[in-house]
């Protein structure tokens, strides 16, 4: 897959920009699977929410979110070890001047091992997802939030349970 | 009026299930793709009906904006949270009258003149069938004993 980011707008401010390029270098980075520069693009204590991530069992529900270098850095981890060619096309990409950045992405892989609940029979996926960023002045993501659908991405790979 | 303003007037009528209103606020060619449903199409059609099966389908729908933000070409970018009990079918779930909460992201891109003129939908269908009692993606008619 390769990078089709369209920019929307004109009259771009420097902010906007620079948080357009963070969220760029983040997908760049996501699509060589280089999870460490994924993290090092991030504050410290960014934030990290995955939406569709839940994870039902007898006692309690484990959610995809909490922090990038403990709950982001595990998930993508993980998802690369399952789908070892994981690879990313940025869509489009709109920012504002307060470092808010909303990113169109077409993520897809083939799996290569079970990932959660989805048993792996070789299938190959490709899923939109829609990410929201915050960028700081200095050019850090200190939030993503992600969406995307678990349905068509349970059907791509042949798993047909909600749970 | 700001693309914010609109955004905000957008989410205050689906919660009211006044759709004809939200048509209002569309360019008469303004689309809809509402990813998880893989329909994209015309807002008057496509956009329409969505809404309206909601709204029947969830009377007591409540719409929270959780954030919302505008970018450089004009663009609202909204999560937000709708919350309600099923009263009808939807999206072929038979009613088990459950409780819902669903959070979702939305895009809507607002032309100079203060008209909506596409809408972009994101949300977790896995998500809503847990919430409406459904075991199998197969099966999404065969709801939960």
């Amino acid at each position: 897959m390769t990078t089709g980011a369209r920019r929307a707008g004109t009259g771009v401010t420097p902010r906007e920009s620079d948080a357009a390029a963070a969220v760029l270098a983040f997908f760049d980075a996501y699509r060589v699977r280089d999870v460490e520069r994924m993290v090092d693009l991030c504050t410290d204590g960014a934030g990290f929410r995955y939406v569709p991530f839940e994870v039902w069992g007898r006692q309690r529900v484990v959610y995809g979110e909490g922090k990038v270098r403990t709950v982001g850095k595990v998930i993508w981890t993980a998802l690369i070890d399952a789908f070892p060619d994981l690879a990313n096309a940025v869509t489009s990409l709109r920012a504002d001047a307060d470092g808010n950045v909303a990113a169109e992405a077409v993520i897809g892989g083939t799996q290569a091992r079970a990932f959660g609940i989805i048993a792996c029979v070789g299938g190959r996926y490709e899923l939109p997802h829609l990410f929201l960023f915050h960028v700081t002045g200095d050019g850090l993501i200190d939030d993503i939030v992600a969406y995307w659908d678990d349905v068509a991405w349970k059907k791509q790979l042949g798993c047909l349970e909600v749970d | 009026m700001s693309a914010r303003s609109l955004a905000e007037e957008f989410f205050a009528h689906m919660e009211a299930g006044e759709v004809d209103e939200i048509l209002g606020m569309m360019t008469p060619e303004a689309t809809v793709s509402l990813v998880p449903l893989s329909r994209h199409g015309p807002m008057a059609t496509d956009g329409a009906s969505y809404l309206r099966e909601l709204s029947r389908s969830f009377p007591d729908l409540l719409v929270r904006v959780r954030r919302l933000f505008v970018t450089g070409d004009n663009t609202a970018a909204a999560e937000i949270t709708i919350d309600g009990t099923q009263a009808g079918a939807f999206l072929a779930v038979a009613n088990q009258e459950k409780h819902v909460d669903l959070d979702q992201a939305w895009m809507l891109m607002v032309t100079p003149d203060d008209r909506v003129s596409a809408v972009i939908a994101y949300w977790d269908q896995n998500q809503l069938y847990r919430r409406l009692g459904v075991k199998r993606l197969d099966k999404v008619t065969i709801t939960a004993e």
